[in-house]
């Protein structure tokens, strides 16, 4: 359902347009934002799980009746949200307010305007733009932005040090990213998601989906090199070093407290959210389904494209709990000395192969 | 710009400050100030008997209590030459070595959580656990032990204690392999560690740095074998030393990997003396009625996890100590700090103060 | 006294005057152990008395003390050393074979020498103790040294003036003295002559007085806050 649809739908869209394109944008918007808070609950409750089973922990556990009862602790996220709403909101004396201010914003807003670009399913996507994945690529860095706001206008050495790790590390690791995506869109020719999700559909000697990742070994490795881009994208570790706990405290938001830093959070894992949504339905095959012939309804397209992503992002958290992280150099020099040139070589690659193999 | 990094801080293993003038991201010059911790352990000193010293002394380095008692029961039994029954000095080198592990494990899980190994962290300190649930069934502390004193020690071992410590060994050993595979050979972590922080040997012995950080440098001293204290001479076992395996000799690499050594050989240690350990024995039956010492004094050497802890008594022939110091090995390993992290990243910085190892309650007394 | 329990005192005081305190330790009863033990004191004080030449107390473990009489200490070999390099330095009356007495003003060349010689190389700097040597009397430091190829060590003690003590800094010698002088000087007041950066280094930069000395009277108030009083006496 897009808004294109949406504005369709509506009976007063020849005498008010501007009315109902807002409304439109409105009904898609709202359940976006719903569903990323919801989201973010089920990831951190997750996360906090997952960590607990790895490090030999057992993790929020529930001491109370109904959803907070035995080992599972489920209302444990609900309680973090309601903390984090009901602290007190300090601005620091010497920070810049109005910059201070306005950098969660831009931050969550890099992050949540690439979901109109995400296909959940086959009837399940907002703008179904034909430039679909470069717009989810550009929109995502406008979250630099707002960092390095937020790291500067807090008037602390820690927040600046942390801003500009994290802008660095941000914006280089955008390349490898978009040149992995570039091999991608030159097998499909077409920027379109649904279009990419078209071209992956079928199946390989009958049963092996017909998914990138495993059209041709260049594309293969595109998939990992993306990943691990998009993870360093996220400020995850092994990259964390912009939050770093042990060295800087909370980074370039040592200084926000309360909802202002719930909101970070939030567009951290709405960040992780796109990464992951965009891995699967580049390379591996986006609402379809792996099983030739059933499971290709609607509905089930969205738990397909769903549990792609919840798996992909299972493996962040996994590597989150397993790896020491990277020195701020280091971490550039993997960039620009590891990633890029071998996502330049499968540029070449992905074109000589189709070239020479049709 | 001129960094302030604690005095409260996630990595600072304690109250510490850290001054660090930093161009861009290298730092050119760091100060460690510190005072914070200070409680005038050698003033009170002078104001108690010798036997109450002993929970001071605890108090100290706070991680490995049993090697503070140990010094200076050592100190003072040589001052006053007492000899103590053969159970009791292989009671107290099991609760040494004990101690060493479990002092060694916080050391290298505290430095994985540095450089960002959350979970190696919490598994060295689930057997950190362990230990001193052994610890609470001889003397019933955790920490704080006050176990060792002069002339014997305060509990005789419990029933099923040597049972218990050869579970725990068994349990224990194959867990190095572990630790090993999950953080010491990772190459993250070789890369942050390798080749940072390099401390030679020259600089280190001028420092007065010693224990795994002098042996990370490729010197092999070791008190137990060079002056051999307690019953240390009938125990077999090696001094391990750095190499330079993964990076240059003297790096955080090569004192964290000491300290894994150290366990192992620590684990040898334990399993002869539960071997030979004399059944029987009253653990009391050397305590003096008062402790006197003749007047003199005495400096006595022993090694602690962190390196070389000594004490300095003087007596006056009377109940309480003329004057006592405490030589404690961090507050010259933190001394040499400025010397090896000079030109790093800010990072390392972290990453050397980790390796050093260093607790702000034996620089502070 | 029976006679069973007096010919056991009787071999376990023989077997310890010859070292073994095993055989006083494992007699059972307490009693009977007690009384060994004041056998053994009464015992040990008369061989004392008897014997022509004083045992030497030597307590210090480093010294290269062998128990037949004749041989200097390696303290009294260094004062040796250090009284045919440096003449006037040497304290003889006060130095024994545990240690040696210096006069503070060439203290620097002793150092350098003490760690460059081939016969010395102390090229480590153990400890570094302040002493008060009592109300009426000086200050002193000492300084325990230890070589690492030759594997041994000495104690060098150097008395000060109260009123005015000032002893040559050797931070430049062995680096490590920077931190133990700066604790030196923080405790007992000792100034370190051509010490780069002598200010305090456990206490604040602003206390007053110096805490290790006999006649420290601890300030009121430090900064507003009331400094609660260090326990006086042991009852």
């Amino acid at each position: 359902m897009t808004v294109d649809q949406l504005i369709d739908w509506f009976p007063i869209s020849a005498t008010w347009p501007g009315l109902t394109f807002l409304l439109a944008v409105l009904i898609c918007a709202v359940p976006v934002f719903l569903f990323i808070a919801v989201y973010a609950l089920v990831v951190i409750y997750g996360e906090l799980k997952i960590s607990s089973f790895m490090q030999d922990k057992v993790g929020p556990m529930g001491q109370g009746v109904g959803l907070h009862a035995w080992r599972w602790g489920l209302l444990q996220p609900v309680a973090d949200a309601l903390k984090l709403i009901l602290k007190e909101d300090i601005i620091p004396a010497s920070a810049d307010k109005k910059l201070f201010i306005l950098a969660p914003f831009i931050v969550f807003i890099g992050a949540f305007i690439a979901f109109s670009a995400l296909p959940f399913s086959q009837t399940l996507i907002i703008a179904d733009m034909n430039i679909g994945v470069f717009y989810i690529l550009a929109v995502s860095s406008l979250g630099v932005i707002g960092l390095i706001m937020a790291g500067w206008s807090s008037n602390n050495k820690w927040s600046l040090y942390g801003a500009m790790r994290s802008a660095a590390q941000i914006i280089s690791y955008e390349i490898p990213a978009a040149l992995s995506i570039i091999a991608v869109i030159m097998l499909t020719s077409t920027m379109s998601m649904q279009g990419i999700i078209q071209y992956q559909s079928g199946f390989i000697w009958g049963f092996l989906p017909n998914w990138l990742i495993f059209n041709n070994p260049f594309t293969f490795v595109a998939f990992f090199i993306f990943f691990i881009s998009g993870v360093a994208e996220c400020n995850r570790t092994p990259f964390d070093i912009p939050e770093a706990e042990s060295e800087l405290v909370a980074g370039a938001f040592t200084e926000y407290s309360g909802m202002r830093y719930a909101f970070f959070f939030l567009s951290e894992y709405a960040n992780m959210f796109v990464v992951a949504g965009v891995a699967a339905t580049a390379f591996l095959g986006g609402w379809q389904s792996p099983i030739p012939g059933i499971f290709n309804s609607p509905a089930w397209g969205l738990w397909w494209f769903m549990s792609k992503t919840m798996f992909l992002i299972f493996v962040m958290i996994w590597f989150r709990w397993t790896f020491p992280r990277l020195r701020v150099d280091q971490l550039m020099s993997a960039c620009w000395k590891g990633f890029t040139p071998i996502a330049l070589v499968n540029i070449f690659g992905v074109g000589i192969w189709y070239l020479t193999l049709g | 710009m001129v960094l302030n990094i604690g005095p409260q801080h996630p990595s600072t293993h304690g109250v510490l400050r850290l001054k660090v003038v930093t161009d861009g991201e290298i730092v050119s010059d760091i100060t460690p100030i510190i005072g914070y911790l200070h409680r005038c352990f050698e003033k009170h000193c002078e104001n108690s008997t010798y036997e109450q010293v002993i929970p001071y002394t605890d108090r100290c380095d706070y991680i490995a209590s049993m090697n503070n008692n140990f010094g200076y029961v050592v100190a003072m039994e040589e001052l006053m030459e007492i000899k103590v029954p053969e159970r009791v000095e292989y009671i107290r080198v099991i609760m040494a070595e004990l101690n060493r592990i479990a002092s060694h494990l916080l050391a290298l899980g505290t430095y994985g959580l540095d450089v960002g190994a959350f979970t190696p962290f919490l598994y060295m300190f689930r057997d950190r656990e362990r230990i001193l649930d052994i610890f609470e069934l001889t003397c019933g502390a955790r920490l704080l032990y006050n176990y060792m004193w002069v002339g014997g020690v305060s509990h005789d071992l419990p029933v099923g204690f040597v049972e218990t410590v050869y579970n725990f060994l068994d349990y224990f050993e194959p867990k190095v392999q572990e630790y090993n595979d999950i953080l010491t050979f990772n190459k993250i972590f070789i890369e942050r560690t390798a080749d940072v922080g390099v401390l030679l040997p020259e600089v280190a012995i001028s420092f007065g740095v010693s224990g795994p950080n002098l042996r990370g440098s490729g010197v092999k001293w070791d008190i137990r074998k060079d002056e051999p204290y307690s019953i240390y001479e009938r125990f077999d076992f090696d001094v391990p030393v750095g190499q330079g395996l993964v990076g240059t000799m003297g790096d955080c690499w090569d004192r964290f990997y000491v300290r894994v050594l150290e366990m192992i050989e620590s684990t040898k240690i334990l399993r002869q003396a539960l071997k030979d350990i004399p059944a029987n024995g009253d653990v009391h039956q050397a305590l003096p009625k008062k402790i006197r010492p003749p007047k003199g004094s005495i400096y006595r050497r022993t090694e602690s996890p962190r390196g070389d802890l000594g004490y300095y008594i003087i007596s006056d022939g009377s109940p309480q100590p003329y004057r006592l110091k405490m030589r404690s090995p961090a507050f010259t390993a933190l001394s040499v700090l400025n010397e090896i992290s000079r030109g790093w990243m800010l990072s390392d910085v972290i990453a050397v103060l980790g390796s050093l190892d260093i607790v702000l309650g034996e620089i502070d007394r | 006294m029976t006679d069973n329990q007096e010919q056991l005192i009787q071999e376990a005081v023989e077997k310890a005057l010859q070292g073994d305190m095993d055989a006083v330790n494992n007699i059972e009863d307490r009693v009977t152990r007690s009384k060994a033990k004041a056998a053994l004191v009464k015992a040990k004080r008369e061989a004392a008395k008897t014997s022509a030449e004083p045992s030497s107390e030597d307590k210090s473990e480093e010294s290269a003390t062998e128990s037949k009489p004749a041989p200097l200490s390696l303290n009294q070999k260094i004062a040796g050393i250090i009284a045919s390099q440096f003449p006037g330095t040497v304290d003889e009356e006060s130095s024994s074979e545990t240690h040696i007495q210096l006069q503070p003003a060439k203290w620097f060349d002793v150092a350098q020498y003490l760690r460059d010689d081939p016969a010395c190389l102390f090229d480590s700097l153990q400890c570094v103790t302040g002493v008060d040597l009592g109300e009426e009397s000086e200050l002193e430091v000492r300084y325990n040294l230890h070589s690492m190829t030759h594997r041994h060590a000495v104690e060098i003690r150097i008395e000060c003036a109260r009123n005015n003590p000032k002893v040559p800094s050797v931070e430049t010698v062995w680096h490590i003295g920077d931190w133990f002088e700066r604790e030196t000087y923080d405790m007992f007041g000792i100034e370190f002559e051509g010490h780069r950066d002598l200010r305090r280094i456990l206490l604040p930069d602003d206390w007053e007085g110096w805490p290790l000395r006999k006649d420290y009277e601890v300030q009121e108030t430090y900064h507003g806050i009331v400094v609660p009083k260090v326990k006086e006496g042991w009852e």
